[in-house]
């Protein structure tokens, strides 16, 4: 015989979408987008300003200088979503897309270079590495995550600078002369023509895929030439990996045991360790793909390359349902804080009436308005 | 033909350095049956759980299961040899799924690491009804769910997982008067089952009395007394679980003898 529970209901689907931690950003993505597309276009006219509101949502350049913000920012949110959830926290982001960068740049500019692909998965090989020693020291030691990491975030950006300028005078390393020439004459201008039998215009092409359509010169498909950066694409590539890995396998299963409750995780056989350090890698590994990506993009890899961009991503994660303390958060609530981080960010430039150093100020008070709000939904989660 | 235990302990003693946690600990439980093992705090409960489901070493005495002794170091050898132990804290992850929990570390997946949604809450369903609990909807939190709901979710997950002996580490202890009784119902349910042993670790002699067919009771580390139904006094439950004797001098000293 079974007692049916009185206080057990059947949900509808609503009330289980409701239950989804991204909900708030959800909305907060909603409420952005409208508020930029008023400012940008009804209110800067009521103003007397220029409408800007084309050059913002409609122009190439304008739609780019958003997605490709929101692809960066978002592939290192996804990262640091899914070690918030596990329970841990990496501030050493920032400084692997530096040690990435420099580590690819350095090994391009060794007396006798590998070819560039064997550069390009050797550095994610050291980079995953990288990762590998920052979690095992997190998991061995059991020192809070914020500190180990905090003393990766300055010791990683510090080494790459260090190498770099003992081994060529400066820590902004240029590769442009070791990448091959490629400019052509195009109606009289000199672009940059990708070339889809090199493999950094495949791996990290600039302005579209289909910029090649100026090499094989089909007019017709010029449109699509002004389209985003390789990262935007792999941007989307991540995240479904990373909802795939997490909803719907077991390893997504112990990433929540792991953040939520890691002593109930251990006692029912869930690899705890194994799980952050695999997410420690994860996430090195993104900071410094990223790396090499941007320095193949502008043949520069920078000393400063990935500066804030950890609490950028944290923030991300954040505004997106994460809960600091584990066991909860969402890689869609990441990705829609990365476009919310993305379109503040850029769309404030679109906004004359708004100064630019009150950027900070909106993002901060956007960062407190959405973890009150996030924690109110995770509230309402527990209680039913 | 005799009736013999399932689990059987022998002379246990466990140390941890000069003290002296447990003491030629003797008692058994059989298939079909509750044993109640009654203690107050610090009597050595706790000590006891933890020895019987790997967490510590033995120092002294046997574990038999089925007349076999029994050698495990850790707590998934105790799992191997059927030993299933419900800790009072569940092991349960409030805000994620009826069913991500049950399958929680044994999760059923299909090609590619997919989880078998589908399956997986469908056994949860059925093992949750065959002791007593219709989940409406194994989706949701078990933060939503009752304290009681969240033990029998525990136990049948527990049984579900191979266990042949249930410990049951006060279940009773952290819930409302309603969800005590849910509880019991649903020990009572497991028992009547007939084919697990249950241990069942209480406080409460009142609970005791309810369902256990056998009674232990520990006191500073030793058993003082034990037996079935009919062996023990059940009237003097209550005195013994306070320890005896002890209450005996205190209510002497009370009376300024």
């Amino acid at each position: 015989m079974t007692s049916v529970d009185e206080r057990i209901r059947k949900t509808t689907l609503l009330e289980s979408a409701l239950r989804r931690p991204e909900l708030g950003s959800i909305f907060g993505l909603a409420a952005v987008v409208f508020a930029f597309m008023l400012m940008t276009g009804p209110i800067n006219a009521g103003l007397g300003e220029k409408n800007t509101f084309a050059d913002m949502w409609i122009r190439s350049v304008g739609v780019q200088s958003w997605v490709e913000l929101a692809a960066y920012v978002g592939i290192l949110a996804i990262a640091a979503a899914l070690l918030m959830i596990s329970g841990e926290f990496d501030l050493s982001i920032g400084a692997n897309v530096a040690l990435g960068g420099h580590t690819f740049a350095m090994l391009m500019m060794a007396p006798d270079p590998m070819p560039l692909w064997a550069c390009i998965f050797a550095t994610f090989a050291f980079m995953a590495f990288v990762g590998f020693i920052t979690g095992s020291l997190v998991v061995s030691t059991g020192l809070p995550s914020f500190i180990v990491t905090l003393g990766f975030w300055f010791a990683n950006r510090g080494f790459a600078n260090y190498l770099a300028f003992r081994n060529h005078d400066t820590s902004r390393l240029d590769i442009k002369p070791m990448l091959e020439e490629r400019n052509v004459l195009k109606d009289g201008e000199i672009i940059a023509m990708p070339d889809p039998t090199k493999i950094d215009d495949i791996f990290a092409f600039k302005d579209g895929f289909f910029g090649w359509t100026g090499y094989v010169d089909l007019p017709f498909l010029d449109p699509f030439r002004l389209f985003f950066n390789a990262e935007f694409y792999y941007f989307i590539i991540i995240a479904l990996l990373a909802v795939y890995i997490l909803n719907f396998t077991r390893v997504g299963n112990w990433i929540f045991a792991a953040g939520g409750d890691p002593v109930a995780a251990r006692a029912v056989g869930v690899p705890v360790a194994r799980v952050k350090v695999g997410l420690f890698m994860w996430s090195a590994f993104s900071a410094g793909f990223l790396g090499v990506i941007f320095t193949l993009q502008s043949g520069v890899s920078e000393p400063l390359a990935g500066d804030f961009r950890e609490l950028h991503a944290i923030a991300a994660a954040v505004i997106g349902g994460c809960a600091l303390t584990g066991g909860y958060g969402s890689v869609v609530g990441a990705v829609f804080g990365a476009f919310i981080f993305a379109i503040v960010s850029r769309g404030i430039n679109f906004v004359p009436f708004i100064d630019n150093n009150l950027f900070r100020v909106i993002l901060g008070l956007m960062l407190l308005g959405a973890a009150m709000l996030n924690q109110l939904l995770r509230n309402r989660v527990v209680k039913g | 033909m005799e009736k013999k235990p399932t689990i059987e302990i022998r002379n246990l003693s466990k140390f941890f350095g000069n003290i002296i946690a447990l003491k030629d600990v003797s008692f058994e439980v059989y298939k079909g049956e509750v044993t109640a093992l009654l203690g107050d705090n610090g009597a050595g409960k706790s000590t006891l759980i933890k020895t019987l489901s790997g967490v510590y070493r033995r120092d002294e005495g046997e574990i038999l299961i089925d007349g076999q002794v029994v050698n495990f170091s850790s707590p998934r050898g105790a799992a191997a040899a059927g030993i299933g132990t419900v800790y009072q804290d569940l092991a349960l992850q409030p805000l994620m799924s009826v069913s991500r929990n049950f399958f929680l570390g044994r999760e059923l997946s299909r090609v590619g690491g997919l989880l078998d949604f589908v399956q997986m809450d469908q056994i949860t369903r059925d093992e949750m009804a065959k002791i007593g609990i219709d989940v409406a909807d194994p989706s949701q939190p078990i933060g939503t769910m009752s304290g009681g709901q969240r033990q029998t979710l525990a136990i049948a997950r527990a049984i579900y997982f191979g266990a042949k002996i249930l410990i049951l580490d006060e279940p009773t202890s952290a819930l409302g008067q309603k969800q005590q009784l849910e509880v019991l119902r649903t020990i009572k349910r497991v028992r009547d089952r007939g084919d697990l042993a249950i241990v069942f670790i209480t406080h409460n002699d009142l609970h005791a009395k309810l369902v256990g067919d056998r009674f232990a009771f520990l006191n500073r580390g030793k058993v003082i007394a034990s037996g079935d139904r009919s062996s023990i006094d059940m009237d003097n439950v209550r005195a013994l679980m306070a320890g005896g004797a002890e209450l005996a001098n205190l209510e002497r000293e009370f009376a300024g003898e």
